[in-house]
């Protein structure tokens, strides 16, 4: 054979005093090998090359010795449902900012590119300049769910590094996880270094400071030779005293003789027995992010987004979001016009996404919605929200964002199929309300509508599953009532118990009895051709519960998940399932102890030592009422409940509803061509 | 609810009275060649948005900006021949504002040239009847390769047909290389276009290989070409450019915009054929 390309091996790994070398800040250091003229060979042999080449609009390339920290910010998935993560976009632009500072992003490879990776050498890598993830001096990881858990470990050993942090030196980085799953770090403990709850701006601000300094000691230190080097556990000392930074190797847990736990306490001196989690009081400090980066490959969000508000208060059982990123805090019309214009010129998007866990609740979406549908109107731009909103309101408000174009799809979260499996949930809307707000969409021209529910929650009954059929029967025939083509599709998932949630002591459903739920909606709905039904694999949910409240005793069962193969647990193409049974056998980790066994008051929970400001006491009365079908309304403008978050954080709702002002849920008799309320301003009508 | 919208644009009619089409040029090297084809389309509208140019867009209720490519090519393979047409709402200034098309788009992909378009013009797809490929392979054995693939290339050019299997995911297909054949030439040459995979190692005169092939009648690749070369001694090649696309000439191609001959042997660098 002629003409076969010599092989390049890929640049070596450095180790030792060479990796420390690089490490150094500023110019002092050694800038690391750029691995992409190994890897630029390998691209045409993968699945979507694209992902891994980086060069996307508003991507920050930055001299390494220009920097004294360097990050590393990861999403542990693949680029295409990684690239639009808010909060990874948020820190990157903070960072860069930052003259002292450089981030770079990464991502998780798909099997093929890894496969590739090991035989050649090339480690984790960045996508702006390629360098190896063991140069950087943080590594941070977002977790916005437990699915990411095996990549994670993937990442790391692929990087160059131990998987697990005690044998991870001086010279390798810092992993840091921040996000939703990040509530509780324990089935993570041996192998991250340091995990942040809350927002993450102002904590990354922080913790770079911390690791800079630390640095510039470092370096002093051994430039003066004054024999104390500083070590790797000196650096995890000053980050546990950072507020807010959880480093699971400065506690221990105990147990109960019967296996319960007993408590996680704190062995370190300074590092604080309750860890609180961080918040910012005013968004509109943090307009962020201004330069979102634009890909170059499909990725599930094309957008330009803007965070309308923060948190969300209005009770959701079942919500972890909900209940941990409290109070709710707006950012202003006039900021969010502004953030939409200039974003949408700098990236050249032609969709804005408002986002916030229910964008209709913001206390001026109504003008903030009409003003943007002003600005683009004759134009390609389209606007959309998340709501879990389901009432009226959101049908104009549509109608609003839809102006001048196709009212197709609309989707509403009921989340339950009974009036009386609602209240527990404390999901308020009735059943007579639903069914009229399908009955304007339709007659207002929409023409498919989508609704989302859970089976396997709490106190359910097999009635209140038929009733989740029952009201997807009922819908289609209002749909049908106006249009032949009209369709509804009612979506089914299996509930996850989460930490820091009223549910948290609830016991899951096993898969067996999700799949038989789903069977009976099945069935029940199978002579209505039109009326579609979706649901997720009911055992996608048990490697999620499992994660979601396990202790650190499920730590071994990731470990050895991810050492049978286990990737991208979330991913249908990746049934991990039978891989995680095995390994939760061959570690002694029994899923019914976690997941299906309902726990009691008395019991501590592997999360207690982290505050997400929520009073246990109050959790605890809101299960006892969710178990007395009791409601609660939502504290932006009602009564104050006392959950605790806002005396605890010294913090309070920044809302245009402080003045007690009421939200406007539009009658449900609206005609059909009405707009939203005109806009006396609501923050001026709340005083 | 999270509602699923799309919006259109209006006043077509009085677009259309003053729209301005161009057809263009563009590179296409560096990381942008691995992006795909699908992806082309998102990645030149979001330029033209940020470029504020005014791009025309398709009616109804999916509306999609006027920019046509009239083929793809292959995800990995680097281009100077990548064509597009555009068409502008309003009148624009083109040395001006496709200037500032090519700086927002991103690092690799370069306008090279652009021709104003008149009414009543044939089809960009017309004036792109064949194209220049390059294929390179690395220096290790420049001498003995360059003198089988001038052998090969003599045998196909008198063979009646040349059949490869091309292998794909929903079967194998096997197509007949030849009639796309219209021109073939090997040499050497020290120089290489990025991207080379590998550093010159003890000679650095690389193995070229430049071929004219139809584009108006079956699809011919740049690897069915290899395919019908190779006999399985011949590796794939180490980069693969799509040099230009016009018209066929006797020694070469006349580029479809500039009317410039493209040679199929280059003068420069280049020993003789």
């Amino acid at each position: 054979m002629l003409g076969i390309a010599p092989t390049v091996p890929a640049p070596p790994r450095l180790d030792g005093a060479a990796r420390a070398e690089v490490r150094r800040p500023g110019p002092a250091a050694t800038a690391p090998p750029s691995y992409w003229d190994a890897l630029e060979p390998l691209l045409p042999r993968v699945k979507k090359p694209a992902q891994y080449v980086g060069g996307e609009h508003n991507q920050v390339v930055a001299g390494w010795g220009s920097a004294e920290t360097r990050w590393l910010l990861c999403y542990p998935d693949t680029y295409e449902v990684g690239q639009p993560n808010q909060g990874i976009q948020i820190l990157y632009e903070i960072l860069n900012e930052r003259p002292t500072a450089l981030a770079e992003r990464a991502y998780a490879p798909w099997t093929d590119l890894e496969a590739l990776q090991r035989e050649h050498g090339i480690p984790t890598f960045s996508l702006e300049s390629h360098r190896p993830l063991w140069a950087f001096d943080v590594f941070g990881v977002t977790l916005p769910h437990e699915l990411g858990h095996t990549n994670l470990l993937n990442l790391l050993d692929l990087g160059g590094i131990s998987h697990r942090s005690d044998r991870r030196t001086i010279d390798d980085p810092i992993v840091v996880v921040g996000g939703h799953a990040a509530y509780n770090p324990e089935p993570l403990a041996p192998f991250i270094d340091v995990a942040v709850m809350g927002d993450g701006e102002q904590v990354a601000i922080d913790i770079d400071d911390c690791v800079r300094a630390f640095k510039r000691d470092r370096e002093a230190g051994a430039a003066g030779g004054s024999g104390t080097e500083l070590t790797r556990h000196d650096l995890l000392v000053r980050l546990a005293a950072v507020e807010g930074c959880y480093v699971p190797a400065f506690y221990e847990a105990r147990y109960h003789e019967d296996g319960r736990l007993k408590q996680v306490v704190s062995i370190q001196k300074g590092a604080p027995s309750l860890v609180p989690k961080r918040t910012i009081q005013d968004l509109e400090q943090w307009p962020y992010p201004r330069k979102q980066l634009v890909p170059m490959t499909e990725t599930v969000h094309e957008r330009f987004s803007v965070e309308i508000f923060r948190g969300c208060t209005r009770g959701c059982r079942f919500c972890q979001a909900g209940m941990i990123t409290r109070p709710v805090r707006e950012r202003r019309p006039e900021t969010i016009q502004k953030l939409v214009e200039e974003g949408v010129k700098d990236t050249g998007f032609n969709e804005v996404g408002l986002l916030s866990l229910s964008s209709a609740d913001h206390s001026a979406i109504a003008p903030i919605a009409r003003d943007l549908a002003d600005t683009y109107e004759g134009t390609v731009t389209s606007l959309s929200l998340p709501s879990t909103r389901v009432d009226a309101f959101n049908v104009t408000l549509s109608n609003e964002l839809a102006r001048n174009g196709r009212r197709t799809g609309l989707t509403f979260a009921p989340e339950a199929g009974s009036d009386r499996m609602r209240a527990v949930i404390n999901k308020m809307v009735r059943e007579e309300d639903l069914l009229q707000t399908a009955e304007i969409a339709f007659s207002e021209g929409w023409r498919h509508i989508k609704l989302y529910f859970m089976v396997g929650l709490p106190t359910e009954r097999d009635e209140d599953v038929l009733a989740i059929a029952e009201l997807g029967i009922k819908t289609y025939e209002l749909a049908r009532k106006h249009g032949k083509a009209n369709k509804v599709t009612i979506s089914v998932g299996g509930f996850v118990p989460k930490p820091h949630t009223p549910f948290q002591w609830a016991p899951q459903d096993p898969p067996e009895e999700i799949k038989r739920k789903l069977t009976m909606i099945r069935q029940t709905i199978k002579h209505h051709s039109g009326l579609k039904l979706r649901t997720n694999d009911p055992e996608e949910g048990v490697i999620e519960g499992l994660l979601a409240r396990g202790d650190r005793r499920v730590a071994p069962a990731v470990e050895r998940a991810w050492q049978l193969g286990a990737r991208f647990d979330g991913w249908h193409e990746m049934p991990t399932l039978p891989t995680w049974r095995q390994a939760m056998d061959e570690t002694g980790v029994e899923l019914a102890w976690f997941s299906y066994r309902e726990r009691d008051e008395k019991e501590a929970l592997p999360w207690d030592h982290l505050d997400s400001g929520l009073e246990k006491s109050w959790l605890w009365e809101d299960w006892e009422d969710a178990r007395s079908d009791k409601q609660l309304d939502d504290c932006r403008w009602s009564a104050c409940y006392d959950c605790g978050v806002c005396p605890g954080l010294s913090i309070e709702h920044d809302t245009g509803y402080s003045g007690g002002f009421q939200l406007p849920v539009l009658p449900s008799n609206l005609g059909g061509s009405q707009a939203l309320p005109t806009t006396p301003e609501r923050y001026a009508a709340g005083d | 609810m999270g509602a699923t919208v799309t919006r259109y644009t209006t006043g077509d009619e009085q677009e259309r009275a003053v729209s301005q089409r161009f057809r263009i040029r563009w590179t296409k090297e560096g990381r942008t060649r691995f992006v795909s084809a699908r992806d082309l389309t998102s990645v030149w509208e979001r330029a033209l948005r940020r470029a504020d140019l005014p791009i025309a867009y398709s009616e109804g209720f999916t509306p999609h900006a006027k920019v046509s490519f009239p083929d793809a090519l292959p995800v990995g393979v680097s281009s100077t021949g990548e064509y597009a047409e555009l068409t502008f709402a309003a009148p624009i200034v083109p040395a001006r504002d496709l200037g500032a098309l090519s700086t927002s788009l991103p690092a690799g992909m370069d306008i090279t040239t652009y021709l104003e378009v008149p009414d009543g013009a044939p089809k960009l797809a017309r004036m792109l009847r064949a194209t220049l490929w390059e294929l390179v392979w690395p220096a290790s054995d420049a001498a003995e390769l360059t003198e089988l693939l001038r052998r090969r290339c003599e045998e196909l050019r008198r063979a009646d047909q040349a059949e490869v299997i091309r292998h794909r995911p929903d079967g194998d297909r096997t197509i007949d290389v030849r009639p796309a054949v219209l021109e073939l030439a090997t040499f050497t040459r020290t120089t290489v276009p990025a991207p080379t995979r590998t550093e010159p190692t003890g000679s650095d005169a690389h193995t070229v290989l430049r071929a004219v092939l139809r584009n108006d009648g079956p699809t011919v690749r740049p690897t069915d070409l290899h395919a019908a070369l190779s006999r399985e001694d011949v590796a794939p090649p180490i980069a693969t450019v799509r040099v230009a696309q016009g018209e066929a000439v006797p020694d070469g191609l006349r580029e479809a915009l500039s009317g410039e001959v493209e040679r199929l042997v280059p003068d420069v660098d280049a020993e003789a054929a």
